[in-house]
């Protein structure tokens, strides 16, 4: 039988999540037509055509969506991308209140 | 595919995508010397945030309310959108000027030219489309559900014209996203 050891815990830091911390979020703008944006989710994100029309609807009706999560290099790339497809985009820390 | 149209709507489509050509390109093109140094980083004419409404709405900011965020965002990505919106609006060109050479008198005749586009061209068109589209509706101020005010501007607006014409784009790239859907399936 030993006496237990002192172990040295390693110091919880508040370590950045590294799972989806950031989102990609489109915006409802009164130029483009419901079936390109559908379009656009359903190519660019290979989403279902039932989640891109829902997503779409989102942007729609409620002003804004989260489309995608992950790095906030991924969500610049994404970003990127729907500003190539005209789409309005911005990305945001997971959480934050756009 | 094959889209048809009139030698009108041709000559239409080939101004207005020459005219986006110019706008996405900016200054870029006269800056050609300066191109080695934008490469290498060393470049001083970083892009600014446009004051021009269109060119925000075409490159609009990445981030909402970070203001040194979206200087970043557009520091890295500006360029390569100006670059790709070129690119895709110049074969929009490309592929309407196959119908040149075709003399008037036989144009008349077919009443209707016919283009063919590869799965390149036609995504190139789709998203030209939208960015004429995005220039056209931001220049107007068009909003959701306003088609009756436009409906009852006078028949010598210049405006009804350009709405005209924004809805006639409109249903170009309704029928093309029809078609290219219809695809994914």
């Amino acid at each position: 039988m030993t006496a237990p050891v002192e172990m040295e815990r390693p110091e919880v830091e508040e370590a950045p999540t590294p799972d989806t911390p950031w989102v990609t979020v489109v915006w409802n703008d009164p130029v483009n037509l419901m079936s390109y944006v559908t379009y656009v989710f359903q190519t660019y994100f290979a989403y279902p055509k039932r989640k891109a029309e829902r997503l779409m609807l989102d942007v729609h009706e409620k002003g804004k969506a989260v489309v995608s999560e992950g790095s906030r290099e991924e969500m610049e790339r994404d970003v990127e991308a729907m500003h190539s497809y005209g789409l309005w985009a911005t990305l945001q820390k997971a959480g934050d209140r756009g | 595919m094959t889209a048809s149209f009139h030698a009108a709507e041709i000559e239409l489509l080939r101004s207005l995508v020459g005219q986006l050509l110019e706008l996405v390109r900016g200054d870029q093109t006269h800056k050609q010397d300066e191109d080695w140094a934008a490469a290498l980083g060393l470049a001083e004419d970083e892009p600014k945030r446009p004051t021009d409404p269109v060119l925000l709405r075409l490159f609009p900011d990445g981030y909402d309310g970070d203001d040194e965020g979206a200087a970043d965002f557009r520091r890295f990505t500006e360029r390569g959108l100006r670059e790709a919106k070129s690119d895709n609006a110049a074969t929009v060109l490309a592929s309407l000027a196959t119908t040149e050479g075709i003399e008037p008198e036989e144009r008349r005749q077919r009443n209707k030219t016919r283009i063919e586009l590869d799965a390149h061209q036609a995504e190139a068109w789709l998203r030209t489309l939208t960015d004429l589209r995005l220039a056209l509706g931001t220049r107007l101020g068009v909003s959701q559900d306003d088609e009756d005010e436009w409906e009852r501007l006078p028949e010598d607006d210049p405006r009804r014209h350009i709405h005209d014409v924004y809805n006639w784009l409109g249903w170009l790239q309704e029928t093309l996203v029809r078609t290219l859907s219809a695809g994914l399936e």
